[in-house]
């Protein structure tokens, strides 16, 4: 790309400069130097293309690392050992490369089934935040109250402590048999079901929520909560009628970063459960489940791995504005 | 008959409305105090339970030191004690020394805990430091307009959206000898020994190449909302004045931006002091300890519930420690964001 237009402006300004003799590279530094502007675009791009590789590389890698049958998983760079183009004229659409471990992966482990646990736990939790921050947003952007601030506080701080403070007693109370679960739990503990996970990452990924929806619930201008009310609406319909409907960019932010970093979490993921499925086990044991059984499955752990990528990677294409608004609006508020 | 059932139901529905209506007529007649403080309730409560009350239970944990076997326990400072000398029983009391001998600042024999501290700080500011910059570098590109900016924006943030495991994967298997070539890539420039993910310098390099290639997307985001609140306008004035593009983001750019900037890096620094999950699933916490690691070690290792309580706390005393450094030195650095 950059080398043609190069020449193409060499042609264009052969009038400019008198001395021809100049190597094309030289010629090119001349006018950069003449010329700043293209110094700084050629920065600008060569800045952009080596991000783009270095973000991406990994995941094309990944993928090859998948597509490479089972006895040649050695050395790969840029394609499997095994790939040869070649192929495809003999009949063999797949050119010497294995997507079977696509299949495989969930015939070794019910890798389905652990993509279904993460997709309830992420899925509830955002809903149990959605509504819990929503409360709590419209108390801190719209009501003036006494000790808005230090309760404020007391949020935040809950972000700025490690998981690891959190989870001995935790782990310890889901642990214990409640006699009040019984009827509901096997054995009336919480230990090896979903809540064992929702009910920490509720709390835990509350404050980012609240803070999004604070700013914007701060936003709606005064006049349309009283309209409501004079209208007859009670206090809580005002809430869920008018302020959370004028705010769905707002809560569809806070509901997609929730439930992306439920989806994400590893600390409270990988320890709340055993390992198995059936346990509610999240995708962390999933993928690490290949890492353990009789031999490495490094092929399977790659195809795990980009099955496991996709929901997010749609997500974040569909969401990337809200992602971004989201993110700066969280970090940005305080 | 069928009058009757009827005006039973219709008392069952007025019954039944009644308690509903009450609830609502409370609810309106409250203060605007009182309302607020109803409908924190919610969150206060998973607040409580899931951080405040584990919280303070933690603390009274790490207070109670477990004596010898059949010894009443006592209370006490010594569980810290014990883990800052290196006395506490946790399954390693050391790094292996054939894995240490090329980690830079650690003497042989330190005690395991302070080892896992050492690679804690040095993992949060070595990393923050380099986001910061790499961060920056894809917000200033980010910043132009540019035909298919979206989809660049979209491929600089995936790696941030993606699960702690998969990031976790794909640099295990990268630097895995025989299916990467990472670690035959770093062998040749002479930097990696001959099994990087059971050397401890050279799993930490690892883990430190793996979290600054997921998180710097972060720090871009929030360093673009940074450059894109800053007054265009101001740029021209510094054409006109003949300002060269250097002196433009010396004198502009940056003293605008660097409210946003350390507002990013106090969050990163205090997520990169919690490091726990790609630790796990690349190198192992034996290979690569930090404070996390040791507090998961104690209670599913040797079962020693004061010693993890301590460590626990101990790693959020850390972290309070470090945001006190940040507001402390940027508090009153304008912008007024604290």
């Amino acid at each position: 790309m950059a080398t043609e237009t190069d020449t193409q402006q060499i042609g264009t300004n052969k009038e400019d400069e008198p001395e021809l003799d100049r190597g094309p590279f030289e010629a090119w530094a001349a006018r950069s130097i003449k010329n700043p502007k293209r110094a700084y675009r050629a920065m600008f791009y060569t800045a952009m293309i080596f991000f783009l590789v270095t973000t991406l590389f990994p995941f094309y890698w990944l993928l090859m690392v998948a597509l490479t049958p089972d006895g040649s998983l050695q050395n790969i760079v840029l394609a499997p050992a095994t790939f040869d183009p070649a192929l495809l004229l003999a009949g063999d659409l797949t050119m010497g490369t294995n997507p079977g471990a696509f299949v495989e992966i969930f015939e070794r482990l019910p890798f389905h089934r652990y993509m279904f646990n993460s997709f309830v736990i992420a899925t509830v939790t955002t809903v149990i935040v959605l509504v819990v921050s929503s409360l709590a947003g419209y108390v801190f952007g719209r009501l003036r109250f006494k000790g808005k601030s230090p309760l404020m506080l007391l949020v935040l701080l809950v972000s700025f402590f490690p998981p690891a403070a959190f989870f001995l007693p935790l782990n310890q109370l889901f642990n214990r048999n409640f006699a009040v679960l019984q009827p509901v739990m096997s054995d009336g503990s919480l230990y090896n079901t979903p809540y064992a996970m929702i009910i920490p990452f509720s709390a835990l990924f509350l404050p980012l929520s609240i803070f999004i929806l604070t700013t914007f619930y701060a936003q709606i201008p005064d006049g349309l909560e009283d309209a409501a009310r004079i209208e007859g609406t009670t206090r809580l319909g005002a809430l869920f009628r008018v302020i959370i409907p004028l705010s769905a960019p707002g809560v569809a932010t806070a509901g997609v970063l929730t439930f992306i970093a439920v989806y994400n979490e590893y600390f409270f993921s990988s320890l709340m459960t055993d390992p198995g499925a059936e346990n509610w086990a999240p995708i962390v044991e999933g993928i690490l489940g290949y890492q353990g059984q009789y031999q490495e499955l490094y092929n399977l752990m790659a195809a795990a791995s980009i099955v496991g990528v996709l929901p997010v990677a749609i997500l974040v294409v569909v969401a990337q504005e809200k992602i971004v608004s989201g993110l700066t609006a969280g970090a940005l508020k305080e | 008959m069928a009058t009757d059932q009827d005006t039973a139901a219709m008392d069952v529905d007025t019954g039944s409305g009644g308690p509903l209506s009450s609830v609502v007529n409370w609810m309106e007649n409250l203060s605007e105090a009182a309302y607020a403080y109803l409908l924190l309730v919610p969150a206060f409560f998973f607040i409580t339970l899931v951080a405040f009350y584990p919280l303070l239970d933690t603390l009274r944990l790490s207070f109670i030191v477990e004596g010898a076997r059949g010894t009443e326990p006592t209370i006490g400072l010594e569980n810290y004690i014990d883990l800052l000398t290196g006395s506490a029983l946790i399954s390693r009391q050391v790094l292996d020394v054939g894995f240490t001998a090329a980690f830079p600042f650690i003497e042989l024999g330190s005690p395991f805990f302070r080892q896992a501290l050492f690679v804690t700080i040095t993992f949060a500011i070595v990393s923050v430091l380099l986001e910061t910059l790499i961060g920056f570098g894809q917000a200033l590109v980010l910043d132009k307009e540019f035909k298919g900016r979206r989809w660049v924006r979209v491929a600089i943030i995936i790696p941030w959206a993606i699960p702690v495991v998969i990031q976790a994967m794909i640099f295990y298997l990268l630097f895995q000898p025989t299916v990467g070539f990472g670690s035959e890539l770093m062998q040749a420039l002479g930097i990696f020994g001959s099994t990087p993910l059971a050397n401890s310098r050279d799993s930490f390099i690892i883990v430190l190449v793996a979290d600054v290639w997921k998180t710097s997307a972060f720090m871009a985001l929030l360093i673009l909302a940074g450059l894109q609140s800053v007054d265009r306008s101001l740029y021209d004035v510094a054409k006109v004045s003949g300002a060269s593009p250097w002196q433009r983001f010396k004198m502009i750019t940056l003293p605008l931006v660097l409210p946003a900037l350390i507002v990013a890096m106090l969050f990163r620094t205090m997520d990169a002091m919690r490091v726990y999950g790609i630790i796990d699933a690349t190198a192992g916490c034996s290979t690569v300890p930090s404070l996390t690691c040791v507090v998961v070690d104690a209670v599913f290792a040797t079962r020693q519930f004061g010693i993890a309580a301590a460590a626990a706390f101990f790693t959020a005393v850390v972290i309070g420690a470090f945001i006190s450094i940040y507001l402390l030195f940027f508090a009153d650095s304008d912008g007024g964001y604290f």
